[in-house]
């Protein structure tokens, strides 16, 4: 049987070889990640693990933005930067 | 109950939710207050659960309305005892809506991404062939060097399984959690094999001189 060969665009290239350090688990990113988004609606970023976390899976950091929208419209208040903090 | 319907629910509700403090007692404890705390937090991870759909819509124009009410409605169910399970952890440290949301968020992505990848293989057989696009003649030429480099260092650096782990997530873009059912594992322990192959393959073009030497982490194993 024949192998599939994928193309390996230069971007599929970065994200393979993305830095996601310091190590974070997706189990202690979901026990965290609550905290980590009101630190960010209130204009803090302290947690270069979960940062790390957030930018090296994708599935974790699609999550932290929903919770993120809905933590700021209880809390009356604008996502739109926040939402570029955890984006970046 | 209708979407707005239910909102309109959720509004009045949230005007009279228990103090954060407060939660924990009135959903642990029958008693007065209980049954209505226990409603009043279904309605909490329906609207997060909605959310998550509502995020995830682009990729949901193959799945009907109703079948999303469903799914939304399921996901809302199934974080409700996920949630209860682990109502002792709650520690204060968010607004206790914050920290209800993430289980109803959570449980929505799983079900739609089941729902998505339910009739669809996911082949684990792929080898890498480089590509490269660029702006420039010189942007072309680097973006064809690293891209090459990469694809050796997976073939060279990698065991099978980290191989197929990272190729499937990252080039294949199958969701982790469908990734995590099919091969009988979690999100946690894939996202650590996805992290390994990452630490590896920066070590090796590290060692051939395709990524600076200070940005590379120290290999872990």
């Amino acid at each position: 049987m024949t192998n599939r060969r994928l193309r390996l665009t230069p971007e599929m290239a970065d994200k393979l070889t993305l830095d996601a350090e310091p190590w974070l688990s997706c189990d202690d990113c979901f026990h965290l990640v609550d905290q980590y988004v009101e630190s960010l609606l209130s204009g803090k970023d302290d947690s270069p693990a979960m940062r790390a976390h957030l930018r090296g899976c994708s599935a974790c950091h699609d999550e932290a933005a929903s919770l993120l929208v809905l933590a700021a419209a209880d809390l009356g208040t604008d996502p739109a930067e926040a939402l570029q903090r955890l984006t970046r | 109950m209708t979407t707005r319907g239910a909102e309109g629910a959720l509004a009045s509700v949230v005007a009279s939710d228990p103090a954060d403090g407060e939660w924990v007692r009135l959903l642990s404890t029958p008693g007065p207050g209980h049954v209505e705390a226990l409603q009043r937090l279904h309605e909490l991870l329906l609207r997060a659960a909605r959310q998550q759909v509502s995020r995830m819509q682009p990729a949901l124009s193959a799945i009907g309305r109703v079948r999303q009410d469903d799914i939304v409605n399921q996901a809302a169910d199934e974080a409700m005892v996920s949630l209860l399970g682990k109502l002792s952890t709650f520690e204060g440290r968010s607004r206790f809506s914050t920290w209800a949301y993430k289980f109803g968020i959570l449980q929505a992505a799983v079900e739609v991404n089941r729902n998505l990848w339910r009739h669809r293989d996911i082949p684990l057989d792929a080898v890498v062939e480089p590509l490269s696009t660029g702006a420039s003649p010189e942007q072309y030429a680097e973006a064809t060097d690293f891209s090459r480099a990469v694809g050796m260092a997976i073939e060279q650096a990698l065991t099978d399984h980290q191989r197929r782990v990272a190729l499937a997530l990252l080039v294949d873009d199958v969701p982790i959690d469908v990734l995590a059912e099919r091969l009988g594992t979690s999100r946690n322990a894939l996202y650590k094999t996805l992290h390994d192959a990452r630490t590896r393959l920066r070590a090796h073009l590290t060692a051939t001189g395709f990524l600076p030497a200070a940005l590379t982490p120290e290999l872990t194993r």
